[in-house]
């Protein structure tokens, strides 16, 4: 018999194969399916016409904050000590002459650049808990160690675009210090795009100051680096810290998502309709200024939206009046032409159980179907936003990939068809040993790492776990594997020297 | 690309001839074979070990049997998928098809015989067909009688077959109960201790199976294939005493 070439395979080469196709990881997700859209043309034109209502007669304050004031009147707003008060399409006249509808956020690795907006979505971990949890510990406050970790699991997590911003608050470092310590986790563990420091305008362009030693001084003028979330202090505020903040930004051409934060019938009416109108009026209020301040520089219409519980005022999440408010704002901002930004994980519930999965999985497919351009808070979030958790956020990581597939849409090639799999087979039998099930079973249906769908048996004799204990055997699995993304060593040591010579020019502060 | 990734290539594309492989390399390479689910290869790696001068009885134990053991753990593992099992099984099949008449001529116990189908009024057979192929993967000698079975078609497939193992199947709840008639009919004949009877299906627990009489309850496939060689080898130590 003569020798065919053969490749050698067997077991350790599938066991290397299987292993490589679970490691690979897109830059982004090309939408492929419809947006579900809840508003007819009639419907969004009587909210834009609102939003321009409560501009025009109403306005929006801009808080300590003088130099904006200045800027605005000059563009033709009515200012009024600290009300600005908006000419009817002034702010989106502004708004369609510079702004762009998409833009790119480069990061350290070009391969992990990503496009925000237009059909496009990148998926984002949680920002901005206090607290974290997890199975053995429980919860307890945030250090810079969990934040570390979480950079590293969002690193390895192939359906997770980008490695956020404050993924968890690191409250063991000062206050007024701990943004150095969160940016460099961000270029030194990971090397997908980040978001910047917020809470000051000195720590925003501490941030852009650390962003020109890793990509260079004159490219991060012509170029987006950076994407920082500026939240307006609603209803109809913006306050002197998030205008520091994303002035910074807006000046170096860096990307900020003007992000009405409401939780609606305490800090928005009780209806969708007016919580909406609302939103827009602030988003228009905030995102005008930007393009005032640098006329072309990046920005992101964001939404975040929660019901209040009136017997007690807690916010609540995952129920379907916030889903409606983020499909019809989804509308709103594609009308005007910008990426959109809400969305996320989020829940009420203090620990990864039924009522965090519902919740969760609620705004997540209501922000895959809305249209969501940056999914902000995709993966870790627990209790509002108050814990940021190890389990929950490989559970969430787990419906991400998921989301991908689903906005991916149907394959209508030739093999997806699969006419010749219906012919071999025919009536009764089974598909399993077809040549086009041989061919394509590898990929063809989403593999979850969290759900068991063993038998009752088996599940029993595996331990009878739930979802989150699997969810732990798995993140610590993934954080004892982890190896860190090549970094320039002249980098590193620019960026610690930096960082260690900023820390030294002032007092540790905790506010 | 470095050293390391020219070498791989190489190995990957080695050319390999079986008749040229040492005995141990050949049964290594078979291993192998089956876990990649090639037929061919498989037949033509018997044949070299037999025309070698080995038993057909260490062919099957160090070579089939050994590599299709290695496909059940990865395969329970969440390793291996079906549809590569399906094939791994295939390629047992091929196997199995050369050695059978020479382990019959030699007087060796085969590894076992097993009639299989799904109870009266059910018609889903998806289950069934994983066990047979994981049974046939593991060298059982399987008969599929198929779907919708009366007592009466057991009772003939039995009779001109002659296996060692009964195995019968039902996802619903109202076709179930059907497996006692079954049972209780083989005990009315006499006839209920000459086989080893195996229920299976998605509504089945431990308890039912016992309750009907049955040997043993399959909760899957890979589990069924691990599970049928032990019972026969306790039977066969059972009646040896």
């Amino acid at each position: 018999m003569s020798a065919r070439p053969r490749k050698k395979r067997g077991r350790s080469a599938k066991r290397a194969a299987r292993q490589r196709a679970a490691t690979s990881t897109a830059t982004w997700i090309d939408r492929k399916i419809p947006y579900l859209e809840l508003l007819d043309e009639a419907g969004l034109e009587l909210i834009e016409d609102n939003a321009e209502t409560v501009l025009e007669e109403i306005g929006i304050e801009f808080r300590d904050f003088p130099s904006a004031l200045e800027l605005l009147k000059n563009a033709g707003a009515d200012v009024d000590g600290e009300r600005v008060r908006f000419p009817r399409g002034l702010c989106r006249s502004i708004i369609k002459a510079s702004a762009p509808s998409e833009f790119k956020q480069h990061a350290r690795n070009p391969e992990r650049s990503v496009m925000i907006g237009g059909d496009r979505t990148v998926l984002v971990p949680a920002y901005g808990s206090p607290f974290v949890r997890c199975l053995d510990q429980g919860r307890r406050y945030a250090t810079i160690e969990d934040f570390r970790n979480f950079v590293k699991l969002a690193y390895m997590s192939p359906g997770l675009h980008h490695s956020g911003g404050t993924i968890c608050e690191p409250v063991d470092v000062p206050v007024n210090k701990r943004h150095f310590d969160m940016i460099y986790s961000h270029i030194k563990y990971s090397d997908k795009p980040f978001m910047g420091s917020v809470t000051a305008p000195d720590r925003a362009q501490d941030t852009v100051d650390m962003a020109k030693i890793v990509f260079g001084d004159d490219f991060i003028q012509e170029n987006t680096v950076l994407t920082s979330l500026i939240n307006a202090n609603s209803p109809l505020t913006f306050d002197a810290t998030m205008l520091g903040a994303a002035t910074v930004y807006a000046e170096n051409n860096q990307a900020t998502m003007i992000s009405p934060f409401l939780i609606a019938g305490a800090m928005s009416p009780v209806t969708v309709a007016g919580t909406v109108t609302q939103i827009l009026a602030e988003a228009l209020a905030g995102i005008a200024y930007v393009q005032l301040v640098r006329p072309g520089a990046p920005v992101v219409f964001g939404t975040f939206a929660a019901a209040v519980s009136m017997q007690s005022g807690a916010p609540t999440f995952g129920t379907p009046e916030p889903s409606q408010i983020m499909y019809v704002v989804a509308q709103l901002a594609r009308r005007l032409g910008l990426p959109f930004r809400s969305g996320g994980s989020l829940c009420g519930s203090k620990i990864p159980d039924a009522q965090a999965a519902y919740e969760s999985a609620n705004t997540l497919q209501t922000s895959a179907l809305a249209g969501v351009n940056f999914m902000l808070h995709t993966a870790g979030w627990l209790e509002g936003g108050l814990a940021m958790g190890y389990e929950k956020f490989i559970m969430d990581a787990d419906q991400a990939n998921m989301l991908a597939i689903l906005l991916g849409g149907v394959d209508l090639s030739e093999n997806g068809q699969a006419m010749n799999a219906l012919r071999e087979v025919g009536p009764g039998s089974h598909f399993l040993g077809a040549a086009h099930t041989q061919a394509n079973f590898e990929t063809a249906f989403y593999r979850s790492s969290i759900a068991d769908s063993n038998s009752f048996e088996q599940w029993e004799q595996d331990g009878s776990q739930d979802a989150p204990a699997r969810a732990n055997a798995i993140w610590k699995k993934m954080l004892s594997e982890y190896e860190a993304p090549p970094l320039d060593p002249a980098i590193d040591e620019e960026l610690t020297s930096f960082i260690e010579r900023r820390k030294s020019e002032f007092d540790d502060r905790d506010y | 690309m470095n050293d390391d990734d020219q070498n791989l290539e190489a190995t990957e594309d080695e050319d390999i001839v079986l008749a040229e492989l040492a005995d141990d390399e050949l049964v290594e390479q078979m291993h192998d074979d089956l876990y990649d689910g090639m037929r061919d290869e498989i037949e033509e790696g018997s044949t070299i070990l037999l025309d070698r001068g080995w038993s057909a009885e260490k062919v099957l134990n160090e070579a089939l049997v050994g590599g299709m053991k290695i496909v059940g753990i990865d395969f329970r593992d969440g390793i291996l998928f079906v549809p590569e099992v399906l094939l791994a099984a295939n390629a047992m099949k091929g196997g199995m098809a050369i050695l059978r008449p020479l382990l019959a001529e030699t007087g060796v116990k085969p590894i076992g015989k097993m009639v299989i189908g799904t109870v009266k009024g059910d018609i889903h057979d998806i289950g069934k067909n994983l066990v047979a192929m994981m049974m046939e993967g593991a060298g059982f000698e399987v008969i599929d009688i198929g779907i919708n079975n009366s007592v009466e078609d057991y009772l003939a497939a039995l009779e001109e077959h002659k296996p060692d193992i009964l195995g019968m199947s039902a996802l619903l709840t109202t076709t179930m109960p059907y497996m006692k008639v079954v049972v209780d009919e083989l005990v009315n004949r006499g006839i209920r201790d000459d086989y080893i009877v195996l229920v299976g299906g998605a509504p089945l627990n431990e308890e039912f199976g016992a309750a009907v009489g049955a040997d043993g309850y399959c909760r899957d496939a890979a589990q069924t294939a691990e599970m049928a060689p032990q019972l026969m080898a306790e039977r066969r130590e059972a009646v040896c005493e």
